[in-house]
C-alpha cells in the first residue's frame, strides 16, 4: 500500500509513480512493491487508431455532396445547350477541383505527404485535360517537369533521401538529363537532338561542376570567397553554353564551329578577367568586400 | 399529447431522437461510445459468458440490430449474425468498428474478472447499458453456479418485451404546442498542455461512499451537485490562470446527462436522457465554494422541471420533423450535422460529468462483485470526460481524456477532494 507525498492520495501496490502528479514511489530498502492487478491490461498500444477528425469528415462528406450536385448540374446544362461532347473538361475540372480540397485534409499534414499528393493530382489533372482527344502530348512535359520539382524539392528532404546522399545526387544528376529525354521525344516522337546535343552539352556542365567542386572541397580554407563561387559559376556557365553552340551547330550545319556563343565569350572573357584579378588578389578582394573597408 | 406514427416499413427501426446526432459524427475523437464494466472475484470464463450474452440477447430482441445508412437518415435493422465477444484491450471506450463488430452497435469485453460492455451511443444510454449488463453478469453467475439473482432495475428473463421498452418516448412527450427551449451560449475550454492522442487514457479515483455522502450532507447538497461544484471550481481556477482577465472569462457549464426514466416513469430501453447545463460566470467575478454548490444545485433543479424539459424535446423532435430536415438526404445532412455538431453540442459546455448513480448489488453477490466502473469516452474540444458510478460502499469517478502526459484537471480535482476530507484511492492505465 502506497500514498503519494505530494498528492496525499492512495495509490495501487504496483505503482511507480503517482499517475496525477507523477511523483515516484519511493519504498524503503527492505519493502517490495506489491502486485496488483493494473486497472487494464499493460501497456496502452503505442499510438492511437488514426482516423480523421469529425470536422474534416465533414467538410469532405460537404464536398462530395456538392460534387455530385455540381456534377449533374454541369452535365444537364451541357446536355441541354447541347453541348454534351464538349462537357469533360468541365465535369474533369470540377470533380479534380474537389478531389484537391478533400486530399488536402485526408493526407498527413506534414510537407512531404502534402506536397506528393498534389503533385500526383495536378499531374492526374493535366494528363486527363490532355487526354480529351485521345492522345497525350504537351501534358507529357509538363508532369515530367513537376515529377523534376518533386525529386529536387520533395524527395531531398525525405529521411530515405539523407541516409543514400550518393544514390540521391545520382538521382539529381540523371533525372533533369531523362526530362530533356523525354521532352525531345514528345516533340520529336524520338530521341533526335539529345544524343548529339544535350547529352554532351550536358556532360561539359556536369564535368565543370565536378571539377569546380573538387576544387573548392580540396582546398584548405574552409570559407569560399563569393567572388570564387561566381567566377568559377561563370565559367561553367560560358563552357557550358559554347558546348551547346558547338554541339549545336554540328547537329545542324554537320561542321565544328562556334556560332553566337562567340559574341557571349568575348563578354565573358571581360568578366573573367575582372573577376579572375579580384580572385588572385587580396588587395583588389578587399577593396570589393564590405568587412575591410578601404580608406 | 400527440402519439406519433411509424410510418418505417418492415426491417426499418428509426432511431430514437436523441441518437440521431451520434451516427454522423462519430469520427476520430468523437467515437460517442462509453462503457459499463463489472469485476467479479471469479475468473471469468469467455463460453460461459457468451451463453450468457445469448440469454440476454434472446430477451432483448431490439439489442440485436446493426447500423444502416438511409437515403434521408440512419437506421436500424434487425441482425441475424452472432456477437462477437471481445478480449479486453488497454484502454476503454474507443471507437467502435460495426463490420469488424459484426453489426452489432455494441461490444462485450472480458477481462481476467472483468465483464464489461461497450456501447455505441445510438443504441442506448448509460442507464439502458447498465440494465443489459446487469441481466448479463446475473446469466452469467447463474450459469457459473456463483448465485442465482436478478439486479434491482434489470429485466426479468421470463417475460415478454413491454412495448414501452423499445419505442421512443421522444416522440411520445412531443407538445408541437409548446415553445423550445433556448439555448445557451458557447463555453470555457480549456486547452490543455502537450499531445494528445485517441487512445482513451484513464485515472480512477475511488472514495468511500459513506464519507463522500456525509461531506455532501455537511455541505447540504447531492453527490451529483457536489461533484458538479468540485469540477466547476477546479475549472474556475484554470480559467483565472489562463485568462487574467476578468471580463474575458467565459461561462463555466456542465454537461450533465439526466435520466428521464426517473421523471417521466417511461421503461425504455433506448436513449432517454437529457443534458442539464448548470454552470457559473467567471467573468461577474470569483465563486467560492459554497456559492458554487448554490447555483450548481439551483440549475440542477431547474433543469429538472418536467416542463422545461418538455420544451427541450419540442425543440430537438420539432428540429426533427422540419421539413427541411426530413426531406434532406442524408448525403447533405451528414456533413452538416459534422460541421454543426461543435457549435450545437459540444461548444456550449465546458465538461461532461455523467453520474449513473448507486448499483444495488444483490446480497449473494456482494462478496462476488469487487469492482464496477463507468466509462465515457471524451471529445475533440473537451478532451477531458468524468464518468461517476456508486456500488456497494465505494463511489468510482473516472476521467478518461485524450491528454498524453497532463493531468492537471484530475490532479486538482482528487487535491480538492482530499482537502475537503475525502480520501482517495487512484488507479490508472497510463505509463507516463
Amino acid at each position: 500500500m502506497a500514498y503519494c507525498i505530494q498528492c496525499g492520495v492512495k495509490l495501487e501496490d504496483r505503482a511507480r509513480q503517482c499517475p496525477l502528479c507523477q511523483t515516484p514511489v519511493m519504498l524503503p530498502p527492505h519493502m517490495e512493491r506489491g502486485e496488483s492487478e493494473p486497472l487494464f491490461p499493460q501497456p496502452l498500444p503505442e499510438e492511437g487508431t488514426g482516423g480523421i477528425n469529425k470536422t474534416s469528415k465533414g467538410i469532405i462528406e460537404l464536398i462530395l455532396s456538392l460534387l455530385v450536385v455540381s456534377e449533374i448540374t454541369i452535365a444537364l446544362t451541357m446536355w441541354y445547350s447541347g453541348n454534351m461532347a464538349h462537357s469533360f473538361i468541365p465535369l474533369f475540372s470540377t470533380a479534380m477541383a474537389a478531389l484537391v480540397i478533400a486530399m488536402a485534409l485526408v493526407a498527413r499534414h506534414t510537407y512531404v505527404a502534402q506536397s506528393s499528393t498534389h503533385i500526383v493530382l495536378v499531374s492526374l489533372y493535366l494528363l486527363g485535360l490532355d487526354a480529351t482527344n485521345r492522345h497525350l502530348s504537351w501534358s507529357l512535359i509538363a508532369v515530367g517537369a513537376l515529377v523534376l520539382l518533386w525529386i529536387f524539392a520533395v524527395f531531398t528532404t525525405t529521411g530515405k533521401a539523407k541516409a543514400h546522399p550518393v544514390w540521391t545526387a545520382l538521382l539529381l544528376v540523371i533525372s533533369p538529363l531523362g526530362y530533356v529525354a523525354l521532352v525531345n521525344v514528345v516533340i520529336a516522337g524520338s530521341l533526335t537532338w539529345f544524343v548529339p546535343v544535350a547529352l554532351p552539352t550536358a556532360c561539359v556542365f556536369f564535368l565543370g561542376v565536378g571539377l569546380f567542386s573538387l576544387l573548392f572541397l580540396t582546398r584548405n580554407k574552409t570559407r569560399i570567397p563569393l567572388a570564387d563561387i561566381i567566377f568559377f559559376s561563370l565559367i561553367v556557365v560560358f563552357l557550358t553554353f559554347t558546348a551547346l553552340d558547338l554541339f549545336m551547330t554540328h547537329y545542324r550545319q554537320v561542321i565544328w564551329r562556334l556560332n553566337w556563343s562567340l559574341s557571349l565569350f568575348s563578354a565573358a572573357i571581360v568578366l573573367m578577367i575582372l573577376l579572375g584579378s579580384v580572385s588572385a588578389s587580396r588587395r583588389l578582394r578587399r577593396y570589393f568586400t564590405s568587412q575591410h573597408k578601404h580608406d | 399529447m400527440i402519439r406519433a406514427q411509424s410510418y418505417a416499413p418492415e426491417g426499418f427501426i428509426a432511431l430514437d431522437n436523441s441518437a440521431l446526432i451520434y451516427p454522423p459524427t462519430e469520427a476520430k475523437y468523437n467515437a460517442n461510445t462509453f462503457r459499463v464494466s463489472m469485476d467479479l472475484k471469479q475468473e471469468i470464463v469467455p463460453q460461459v459468458l457468451e451463453l450468457a450474452l445469448q440469454k440476454m440477447l434472446e430477451r432483448c430482441s431490439y439489442a440485436k440490430v446493426s447500423l444502416h445508412k438511409g437515403f434521408f437518415w440512419y437506421y436500424l435493422s434487425p441482425n441475424h449474425k452472432s456477437p462477437r465477444l471481445y478480449e479486453e484491450g488497454s484502454y476503454p471506450s474507443g471507437r467502435i468498428s460495426f463490420k469488424e463488430n459484426n453489426g452489432y452497435l455494441f461490444k462485450v469485453l472480458y477481462g481476467k474478472h472483468r465483464i464489461a460492455l461497450e456501447c455505441f451511443h445510438a443504441l442506448t444510454d448509460g442507464s439502458g447499458a447498465l440494465v443489459y449488463l446487469k441481466m448479463i453478469v446475473s446469466e452469467y453467475c447463474r450459469l457459473s453456479d456463483i448465485a442465482d439473482v436478478t439486479f434491482k432495475g434489470a429485466l426479468a428473463f421470463d417475460e415478454r418485451p413491454k412495448s414501452q421498452e423499445f419505442s421512443d418516448p421522444f416522440q411520445h412527450l412531443y407538445d408541437k404546442n409548446i415553445p423550445g427551449c433556448p439555448s445557451t451560449g458557447s463555453a470555457y475550454h480549456r486547452k490543455g498542455t502537450g499531445e494528445y492522442d485517441d487512445r482513451v487514457k484513464v485515472i480512477s479515483a475511488m472514495v468511500d461512499a459513506q464519507t463522500l455522502r456525509a461531506r455532501c450532507k455537511e455541505h447540504g447538497y447531492t453527490i451529483t451537485v457536489y461533484l458538479c461544484s468540485v469540477l466547476a471550481m477546479v475549472l474556475q481556477q484554470f480559467q483565472k490562470e489562463e485568462v487574467p482577465k476578468q471580463r474575458k472569462r467565459k461561462p463555466i457549464h456542465l454537461s450533465v446527462p439526466m435520466n428521464l426514466r426517473t421523471i417521466f416513469h417511461f421503461d425504455t430501453m433506448r436513449n432517454f436522457t437529457l443534458f442539464a447545463v448548470p454552470g457559473i460566470n467567471p467573468a461577474l467575478g470569483e465563486y467560492t465554494f459554497e456559492e458554487i454548490l448554490r447555483k450548481i444545485h439551483l440549475d440542477m433543479a431547474l433543469s429538472q422541471d418536467p416542463k422545461r424539459i418538455r420544451s427541450q424535446i419540442q425543440r430537438n423532435v420539432g428540429a426533427e420533423r422540419h421539413i427541411l430536415m426530413r426531406f434532406a438526404p442524408t448525403a447533405i445532412k451528414n456533413p452538416l450535422f459534422k460541421l454543426l455538431s461543435n457549435s450545437l453540442g459540444d461548444d456550449l459546455y465546458s465538461a461532461i460529468i455523467s453520474n449513473l448513480g448507486y448499483v444495488e448489488i444483490p446480497k449473494e453477490l456482494e462478496s462476488s462483485i469487487e469492482r464496477m466502473d463507468f466509462y465515457l469516452c471524451p471529445g475533440q474540444i473537451n478532451k477531458v470526460s468524468l464518468a461517476v458510478v456508486g456500488f456497494k460502499d465505494k463511489v468510482v469517478i473516472n476521467f478518461s481524456s485524450f491528454f498524453n502526459t497532463d493531468t492537471a484537471l484530475e490532479r486538482e480535482f482528487c487535491r480538492f477532494l482530499m482537502e475537503d476530507g475525502i480520501p482517495v484511492e487512484v488507479s490508472s492505465n497510463r505509463t507516463e
